[in-house]
């Protein structure tokens, strides 16, 4: 099975199947051992190329034979196996839709609300973000970093950009709580109105979290404040988040007023699994300041840049599922990057598990995203850590290192939870999740490169 | 004698309070040693052999010699037991012989020969004891022994009574838990937590408990719970009856925190919406389709349960939706050849019925072949037209834009709504895959079939598609 030989070759085959020139020549590059060993066994490896193959049909608009290798696929993927089946099934469940979508608008992804998925509450939410430390690692590295950077400032504020509903903040105020500094810190938080259209879903309005962090917050004699930035507007239930209107409005409310930025303050903005949902295309965007060709990614970081935070913390998943990548690439980039996460779950979740099943199951919403649509509505454009570290750098920012400590904390962290989880640090300064070797989740920490005096002057 | 923490369980870290400044507590560095100890470098060969002191009798071995002479009793032989004299013995210290541990210097030598023993296992060995419960490892067996003892009994338990075996996953619960949200007025955390956190003598419980329906497949599952989540038809009507009688309302979500265990399928059933049925046309052909060419005894699909698999093409419910109605049935996609069970049919009694078969029967070699002869067994059987739509012609649109979303129904274009143009091919896409070399990819060589099928195996499966 792929997954034991995923253990001992940590270098995926995903980059042997993105080179079209092997298809080309396949008497040399297919060998036929090769390709006979793959078939002869239904495996992670077998998988792959089927879903390669039915990819490039569709692509093609060879029907037939994409509906003869998602027949074969049916027969193979099984959401109740193991992980490889399971993540097969979704991956079918997506094509199937793509070919067989009849009308396009009635099924895309709105940005008013994701069908058919499940509400869940907030402590619910709560017990699935650490089912397995996926978001965990980003929360405790970007924590740790935030503590690190604001310290002796009387004052923070961080902007929270995030789809995990407030999960981070908990552990941060605690942390607070327990230094022993007397005034104590004040905190303050603001999220956006607006939220990518992606599970996990919460059965609550933002501003009720926010209420219940309040609560908390002086439970533990923490001074707190909690507000939303409203981003509405023409941004309302009508608006898709496929328009470049969309993305135009949005940015031009990341502001210093909007955000109410405060001079006495220290601004933290913390992005966890957001930033893949602004749009990365190559265009000439219309808030663009210098005349070169941005996308609306780079046009956000400039912004971010613009506010003079005192750190900017990055979490997103390391894969590099961009605008660029054609569909079969993406498909098979897609398959090992997903198996990731469904190997992990495997390891100490039965089978029924309904926590797994949910868990898998939002995975699957997001494949469908990535496999099933192009364009403006494949909103799901993962960027890979090294490429973010890139962008940061072209955008005038200077990489943060974490701290000895923090990097201490992740490894305790990951020692509570299965074996297989590991972290590296690799040589951008960023802190990379690792399931069995693979790269799963990166944590990076940046300070725009001018960063104003004024900041050094609140410190106390 | 014991030099800081260089012998015991490391995890128990309750030393004396460092005189650092910062917050946390930390303890005292390990290894540092008295500058008067005479320091000893062991081999790795040596700190690891475990019995060196052998009974010259019996053979049996013992890891300090103090042990094997009280052994010697036993068999009549002279012992004697060298007392430690404080005087003449020196002070020993020993180093990691590990270049890179940070024990190597002598300045950081341990103090204690078990000590660097241990030190040596657990960071440079392998680690060959495993914990059962939460499965991490320890290449000492006394350290896994300590560990086994505590896993699952350190916990911190909210009010609302649920338990975590993380504080991190304690504190976010408790931020939000409705528990907290009673009881502002109270005295703050340290006092309270302090009392909750070490709740020593509690059972372990896999995290977190207060999500988990049915524990166990044999378990006789709370009867809301699995009935609701049945594709069987058979039990449709059970849903309809649960819904009804526990009067779903969006509220009642909340429901959930108060009493865990109760009913909390049924309030998530609310609020989860009704899948539509727009796919269902479309699901529909495939469930055909699949369920036409198993006509052969060996794949034999239960296609009651493919039907409804295939009737939610929409994406995926985790909860059975409100509507009885068949269309909506959350099931999952697919499954292997021969099952036809659910992934949210968690019921116990229907897992028997069903037993997942992890491995098709057959392999992908003969997949791959069945399915290129799916082609030829029902010409009629095209993914298009069983969508409703039949064409006289095709126009290959390869561009895979939204914005052509002309729904035509009879002939003309197919539609670019469906995101694939009129692929017109030839059908030998399979036969290609099979030997291959996908034509969609480069120029079509003429290779030996790998799979000793010859061209002629091949050759009918591209009838039927004429599009």
């Amino acid at each position: 099975m792929k997954a034991e030989a995923r253990g001992k070759n940590p270098s995926p085959t995903m980059s042997s199947m993105q080179n079209p020139s092997l298809f080309s020549n396949s008497r040399s590059s297919i060998s036929g051992a090769v390709l006979t060993g793959c078939l002869s066994s239904l495996d992670g490896a077998c998988i792959e190329k089927l879903l390669l193959h039915c990819g490039s049909a569709l692509e093609s608009n060879d029907v037939t034979l994409a509906q003869q290798v998602m027949w074969v696929l049916n027969n193979v993927a099984s959401a109740v196996g193991d992980p490889n089946q399971r993540l097969a099934s979704y991956f079918l469940r997506a094509l199937v839709s793509r070919a067989s979508r009849l009308c396009p608008a009635t099924m895309s992804f709105k940005a008013a609300g994701i069908p058919h998925r499940r509400l869940m509450s907030v402590t619910e939410l709560a017990g699935y973000v650490d089912l397995i430390p996926w978001h965990r690692f980003g929360f405790c590295a970007s924590n740790n970093a935030i503590l690190d950077a604001v310290r002796g400032f009387p004052k923070i504020h961080i902007l929270d950009l995030s789809i995990t509903h407030c999960m981070q903040w908990p552990t941060l105020i605690d942390a607070l709580g327990k230094e022993p500094e007397s005034p104590p810190v004040e905190l303050r938080i603001s999220v956006l109105s607006w939220r990518p259209p992606t599970p996990p879903l919460l059965n609550i309005p933002i501003e009720e979290v926010g209420q219940r962090l309040v609560n908390f917050a002086r439970y533990r004699d923490v001074p707190f404040d909690f507000n939303v930035i409203e981003v509405g507007g023409p941004l309302d239930e009508e608006e898709t988040i496929f328009s470049s209107s969309f993305y135009d409005f949005l940015l031009s409310q990341l502001n210093a007023t909007m955000v109410k930025v405060n001079a006495e303050e220290a601004l933290v903005v913390n992005i966890q699994n957001w930033l893949r949902y602004i749009p990365d295309e190559e265009t000439s965007s219309s808030e663009s300041s210098c005349d070169g060709i941005m996308s609306y990614r780079d046009s956000f970081l400039e912004l971010v840049g613009r506010l003079s935070p005192c750190l900017m913390t990055v979490v997103d998943e390391d894969c590099d599922l961009g605008a660029q990548s054609g569909l079969t690439s993406r498909i098979v980039a897609c398959f090992n990057y997903m198996w990731i996460p469904f190997d992990a779950l495997e390891t100490f979740l039965p089978k029924d598990s309904p926590q797994r099943i949910e868990y898998e199951s939002d995975i699957g919403h997001k494949i469908e995203n990535i496999v099933g649509y192009e364009g403006p509505q494949r909103i799901e454009r993962l960027e890979s850590g090294g490429k973010l570290c890139r962008r940061m750098a072209a955008m005038g920012f200077i990489s943060v290192p974490f701290a000895e400590e923090t990097v201490k904390e992740v490894k305790v962290l990951l020692d509570e939870h299965a074996s297989g989880w590991g972290m590296k640090k690799d040589e951008d300064g960023m802190l990379v999740l690792t399931w069995k070797g693979h790269n799963a989740v990166y944590a990076g920490a940046w300070v725009p490169h001018d960063l104003t005096s004024h900041q050094n002057n609140l410190l106390v | 004698m014991n030099e800081s923490a260089a012998s015991g369980d490391s995890s128990s870290g309750n030393q004396t309070i460092s005189p650092k400044p910062t917050a946390k507590k930390k303890r005292n560095l390990p290894g540092t040693p008295d500058p008067d100890a005479e320091v000893i470098a062991l081999s790795p060969k040596t700190l690891m052999a475990t019995n060196r002191f052998v009974c010259e009798v019996c053979n049996k071995g013992f890891q300090r010699d103090q042990n094997l002479q009280l052994h010697r009793r036993g068999h009549n032989l002279p012992w004697k037991l060298r007392q430690r004299s404080s005087t003449d013995a020196k002070k020993r210290v020993y180093v990691c012989p590990e270049p890179n541990c940070v024990h190597h210097e002598p300045a950081r030598a341990l103090g204690d020969l078990t000590g660097i023993k241990k030190h040596f296992c657990r960071k440079h060995g392998e680690k060959k004891w495993k914990c059962d419960k939460c499965s991490k490892k320890y290449a000492v067996q006394s350290d896994w022994k300590a560990h086994s003892k505590i896993c699952g009994t350190k916990e911190y338990k909210c009010q609302c009574g649920v338990v975590f075996s993380r504080r991190d996953s304690y504190i976010t619960h408790r931020a939000f838990c409705d528990a907290l949200a009673d009881e502002n007025a109270k005295t703050p955390l340290a006092a309270a937590d302090a009392a909750q956190d070490l709740e020593a003598g509690l059972s372990s419980t896999p995290p977190p408990p207060q999500q988990q329906q049915a524990p166990a497949p044999e378990d006789p599952p709370p009867a809301a719970a699995d009935v609701a989540s049945s594709i069987v038809p058979d039990n449709r009507s059970d849903v309809t009856e649960l819904l009804d009688s526990t009067s779903a309302n969006p509220s009642s979500s909340q429901i959930l925190e108060e009493s865990p265990n109760v009913t909390s399928f049924a309030a998530r059933c609310s609020s989860s919406s009704c899948s539509g049925s727009s796919g269902s046309s479309s699901s529909n052909v495939f469930a055909s389709l699949f369920a036409s060419s198993t006509s052969s005894a060996s794949l034999q699909p239960q296609t009651t349960g493919f039907t409804n698999i295939f009737q939610s093409i929409a994406p995926p419910d985790y909860a059975p939706d409100a509507a009885p109605s068949s269309s909506s049935e959350p099931v999952a996609l697919c499954l292997a050849v021969n099952q036809g069970s659910s992934i949210f049919g968690n019921a116990g009694q229907e897992r028997r019925q069903y037993p997942p078969a992890p491995q098709p029967a057959l392999s992908a070699t003969a997949l791959l072949q069945k399915a290129a002869q799916i082609g030829a067994a029902a010409p009629n059987m095209s993914l298009l037209r069983g969508l409703g739509m039949v064409s006289s012609s095709s126009s290959p649109n390869s561009t895979e834009e939204w914005s052509q979303q002309k729904m035509e129904t009879n002939g003309g274009s197919l539609a670019s709504g469906l995101g694939l143009g009129l692929g017109c091919d030839s059908g030998s896409g399979l036969k290609e895959l099979m030997l291959g070399t996908p034509s969609v990819f480069g120029p079509k060589h003429i290779t030996l079939d790998l799979l000793g099928l010859g061209m002629a195996a091949n050759g009918g499966s591209t009838a039927g598609y004429q599009l």
